[in-house]
């Protein structure tokens, strides 16, 4: 049996299915390292089977946009999710320039998700789309300058290639790769509403920002939304983790080992980050994913000169 | 080896003597000798009685050799005096600077004298920055807002124009890449010797970065303002010893690094850049004497303008270089001069506002004549030297390619003359209506003893204009590659 | 490894441009020191030589213990309020950083092309001293000044590394001391200004004008 054909298929049901349980790990550490005990590692599974079940209520002042968007948002962080590798899965959408494409999936989630907050007509909702929208601008160019800039180097621009461009051998690719995964770390942080940028714990309007546009939101819209939150953050994950392999040691089941690692060490991080960090004065956001883009930006020049 | 001992040793183990024995007289008499075998010494390796055999960095030549006895001569002047200066009576806070004062003083004699004699970039860096280092505390002497505030902002300009420096320093090993000189410790001969082969982008680079940093200590602008605050608000005798030696110590560094771009493709451009730097400082200093309400700040800016004026005769080259060497004697000993008399008026009047000062030559007349006269010296006035060294200035200019800065050069001077004058003018002679109390009773002292032997030293050097000086100048000119 | 060092030392002044402490500045500082005396401790390993490692050694104890301590102490005497006071936002001077390292990057690599030197430290080193400038220039407490002239002192000595300078050990001594005793009466002018003036800003030096 050809199992090239199927690791596409097999990747994206992989990511679906496992993304609420790193959002569970995560959440579990955080409660061990706090002192608590925690929800269980499956209650985001819960949640999602609750919410389901509910019933879904817009608000009267809603357009259509508010009963399309949850759907379009899930579809569209699914079709993201197809374009990522686990491993040395080929992924199921993979073509010269998916980097591009990929980049901008994401985009019109989000684009969907501030029209969908702002079409209810609630001001608390408005203000969680601005600011959505405000550090999105400054989230864009990290992208860029992370996964970006190994494109650039490489001269590939599909995410599959891209990634298995990455031979860590010489020490000052070695450098570029760990800036770089540094800068998507900071972007994976405001991406996924944590800790520095966005408390994803809290429910007091004034200092949320992604929380806040979902509030009108319940039942099958409210699963959707959150259910694609999950994925977001898994596909962060996967973004964060792929810059490790050891891509020219072809081997699926290594793959998956450093998969599996790498999920782990990187929740723990997201968990102990999470921990000691207190979040950031809203003023101070931009200054902060500037810094993760100055970081690229050195980056790219650094290695492109030292080359 | 001894001179190295007297020169640079000798100074530095009184420094350490001066923070062990506390009493103000024998501190004094200690500096007082060192001061003298310090000046003997210099006077004999200038007169070539004596040939120095110095080790490590250090080396004299025609250039090093001058310039060592005028530090010398403006630190004998300025210890001679000291004490009777340190008699004065001064705030209770200032009380304790005195303590201090000869421990810097010898501290500064000791690096200065380094810094002249240095002959490698790293060790002059070195000896610079401890000069600024020893100078800095004594600006403080009076322990009040304005001097703190002038130390604050002497202490971190220079600090940052000589780091300045040290960039250039940098650039200049960068300009050897390549060259013969790579790999080679940073002696200013071997540079000069070899200076062809250096890469002209960096030699130029290093150029700039050396001049601008070094101005903020040489007091040229547009980096004067650092050294305008401090000259002003420091204590008379280190006011003096700043303008009449400090300053030529960084010019000298400045003239190092001109010495090794002179035979390069890169000399017109570093001469332009001086003729800038001379420029702009004589207009600075003729806008600013429009508005200066205080003498010792005009004084200060006077430093400006003929430091400006020397590093333009740099600049112009020819007869002008030579004219600038005479300035650089005539003006150290016209400074002391100044701020002697004008440190006399300040403790009389205890205000250095020129509206609060007036009358001066009936309230004080001995220090009012004196000063009078000093005026006359800085302005270029005969018999005094700088009257002597203007003209050689102004005649390099007239004969060198660019005859039209002399214009420009002689309208400056012009206002700043006129300017100077009327706030002398004002202080000498307006009379205050409500005041009209003790006149003409002011007794004989020290300070005005020194002045007069000043003026006769000056009149007697620029009057006799002795052959050895002559030569001494003319070996530098040969140094520079300049025949006249 | 210098590279990786030098580049360590950019990051580092990244963090001093965004951080709103003055502790901050006060780590960035040991940490800087820390790597200045890695880069320049790392050719006298092999082969070993005690003559070497004399520098590396002089330079960790002054800037990575006696300078950064002798802040903290004025800090902590002076009771100074922990944020700096800049004059622009810290989201604009960050972008100004990043610009101006950018631009020196492109030019020394353009440079680079003409004379053989080290791209990395070079462009980091002249990124220190322009960023020692703008912090200089851009924050109103002394005590945040003092730091910028340390910033901008790492910097010269970076870029000395990457020249490749042979200045005789003594004469780099001599310069660490005197850079120490720079900081050490920046100290005590603090101190004084902060009593007498009363203030750490630039505002209280206001008198000295025509």
């Amino acid at each position: 049996m050809d199992i090239e054909i199927l690791q596409g298929p097999i990747a994206i049901f992989v990511i679906i299915g496992i993304a609420p349980l790193f959002a569970g790990f995560i959440n579990k550490q955080k409660a061990i390292l706090t002192g608590r005990i925690g929800a269980p590692v499956l209650q985001p599974y819960y949640d999602l089977l609750r919410l389901f079940r509910k019933e879904t209520i817009n608000a009267k002042s809603s357009s259509f946009i508010s009963q399309i968007s949850p759907l379009i948002n899930f579809i569209v962080i699914i079709v993201a999710a197809a374009m990522l590798p686990i491993g040395y899965w080929k992924p199921l959408i993979s073509f010269n320039g998916d980097i591009i494409l990929f980049a901008y999936t994401l985009g019109l989630a989000r684009f969907f998700q501030i029209l969908a907050a702002m079409d209810i007509g609630s001001s608390f909702e408005g203000m969680g789309a601005s600011r959505e929208a405000t550090f999105a601008l400054f989230a864009e160019p990290i992208f860029f300058f992370t996964l970006g800039s190994v494109a650039f180097i490489s001269g590939l621009t599909s995410i599959y290639d891209i990634y298995h461009s990455i031979r860590l051998d010489n020490i000052s690719y070695i450098v570029f790769i760990i800036i770089c995964s540094i800068s998507a770390f900071i972007l994976a942080i405001t991406e996924c509403s944590r800790m520095p940028v966005d408390d994803p714990n809290t429910h007091l309007e004034l200092t949320m920002i992604h929380e806040v546009m979902i509030l009108d939101n319940s039942g099958f819209d409210l699963f959707l939304y959150l259910y694609s939150s999950y994925i977001k953050l898994f596909i962060y994950a996967i973004l964060e983790i792929s810059f490790f392999y050891p891509f020219s040691a072809k081997s699926y089941l290594l793959g998956i080992v450093i998969f599996i690692v790498g999920s782990i060490i990187l929740s723990l991080t997201l968990a102990i980050v999470e921990t000691i960090t207190s979040r950031f004065k809203m003023k101070n956001i931009p200054q902060y994913l500037l810094f993760a883009t100055a970081i690229g930006i050195l980056n790219l020049l650094i290695y492109t000169f030292t080359k | 080896m001894f001179e190295f001992f007297i020169f640079i040793l000798l100074p530095l183990i009184t420094s350490l003597f001066c923070s062990v024995v506390k009493n103000l007289r024998i501190q004094y008499s200690v500096s007082l000798s060192v001061s003298v075998l310090h000046l003997i010494l210099a006077l004999s390796v200038f007169l070539g009685y004596y040939h120095t055999n110095l080790p490590f960095f250090f080396s004299v030549d025609s250039l090093s050799k001058f310039f060592l006895l005028i530090l010398s001569n403006v630190y004998f002047w300025v210890v001679l005096v000291s004490f009777s200066y340190l008699k004065r009576p001064v705030t209770h806070a200032a009380e304790k600077s005195k303590g201090f004062y000869f421990l810097l003083l010898n501290f500064y004699l000791a690096a200065n004298s380094a810094a002249m004699l240095s002959n490698h970039f790293g060790m002059y860096w070195v000896a610079a920055e401890a000069t600024t280092l020893s100078v800095a505390p004594l600006i403080y002497f009076y322990r009040n807002e304005e001097a703190l505030e002038a130390m604050w902002k002497y202490l971190f300009l220079v600090s940052i124009g000589i780091a300045f420096a040290f960039i250039g320093i940098l650039f200049l090993t960068l300009s050897a890449k390549g060259s013969i000189l790579e790999g080679k410790q940073l002696f200013f001969w071997e540079f000069i010797r070899n200076a062809k082969q250096l890469n002209p982008i960096w030699l130029k680079a290093s150029f700039i970065f050396i001049f601008v940093g070094l101005s903020t200590k040489i007091g040229i602008a547009p980096m004067h303002s650092g050294d305008v605050d401090a000259t002003s608000n420091a204590p008379s005798p280190i006011a003096a010893l700043m303008s009449g030696s400090l300053r030529l110590t960084a010019l000298m560094g400045v003239l190092r690094i001109f010495e090794i771009i002179r035979p390069t493709s890169s000399y017109e451009f570093a001469k332009t850049i001086l003729i800038i730097g001379g420029l702009l400082s004589l207009f600075v200093a003729f806008v600013f004497m429009f508005k200066v309400t205080n003498y010792k700040r005009m004084l200060a800016y006077s430093s400006v303008e003929h430091l400006g004026l020397i590093t333009l005769g740099i600049g112009i080259g020819g007869l002008a270089f030579v004219g600038a060497m005479y300035h650089a004697i005539y003006n150290s000993i016209m400074k002391v001069i100044l701020f002697l008399t004008a440190g006399n008026i300040h403790s009389k009047y205890k205000s250095r506002e020129v509206s609060k000062v007036t009358s001066v030559l009936n309230r004080m007349p001995k220090t009012g004549w004196l000063f009078l006269l000093a005026f006359l010296g800085i302005s270029g006035i005969p018999p005094f030297g700088i009257f002597f060294s203007e003209i050689k200035i102004f005649e390099g200019m007239l004969f060198s390619n660019k005859p039209a800065l002399l214009v420009l050069t002689m309208f400056f001077l012009l206002f700043i003359f006129i300017n100077m004058g009327k706030i002398i003018f004002f202080m000498l002679y307006k009379k205050n209506d409500n005041d009209n109390s003790e006149i003409g009773n002011e007794h004989f002292d020290f300070i005005h003893l020194t002045v007069i032997l000043l003026l006769i030293l000056l009149t007697t050097i620029s009057v006799l204009s002795p052959d050895v000086i002559y030569q001494n100048i003319i070996n530098i000119t040969k140094d520079f590659g300049m025949n006249l | 490894m210098g590279n990786v060092l030098s580049i360590l030392f950019c990051l580092s002044l990244f963090y001093v441009s965004i951080t709103s402490r003055v502790k901050g500045y006060v780590t960035v500082l040991q940490i800087q020191g820390v790597l200045l005396s890695l880069i320049i401790v790392i050719p006298f390993i092999y082969p070993f030589s005690i003559y070497g490692i004399i520098l590396p050694a002089t330079l960790l104890l002054v800037k990575v213990f006696l300078i950064p301590r002798y802040i903290n102490k004025i800090i902590l005497d002076l009771d100074i309020r922990r944020v700096i006071d800049p004059t622009i936002q810290q989201f604009s001077f960050l972008l100004l950083v990043i610009a101006t390292m950018v631009v020196i990057f492109v030019v020394s690599n353009i440079l680079s092309q003409s004379t053989e030197l080290n791209v990395i430290p070079f462009a980091s080193g002249f990124s220190a001293i322009v960023i020692g400038i703008y912090i200089i220039m851009f924050r109103r407490k002394l005590i945040v000044h003092v730091a910028g002239f340390l910033i901008l002192e790492n910097g010269i000595f970076l870029f000395g590394t990457a020249v490749a300078s042979e200045l005789p050990m003594m004469i780099e001594l001599g310069t660490l001391l005197d850079v120490f005793v720079v900081v050490f009466l920046m100290g005590i002018a603090i101190n004084k200004i902060s009593t007498t003036l009363d203030g750490f800003d630039v505002t209280a030096l206001g008198r000295l004008k025509d």
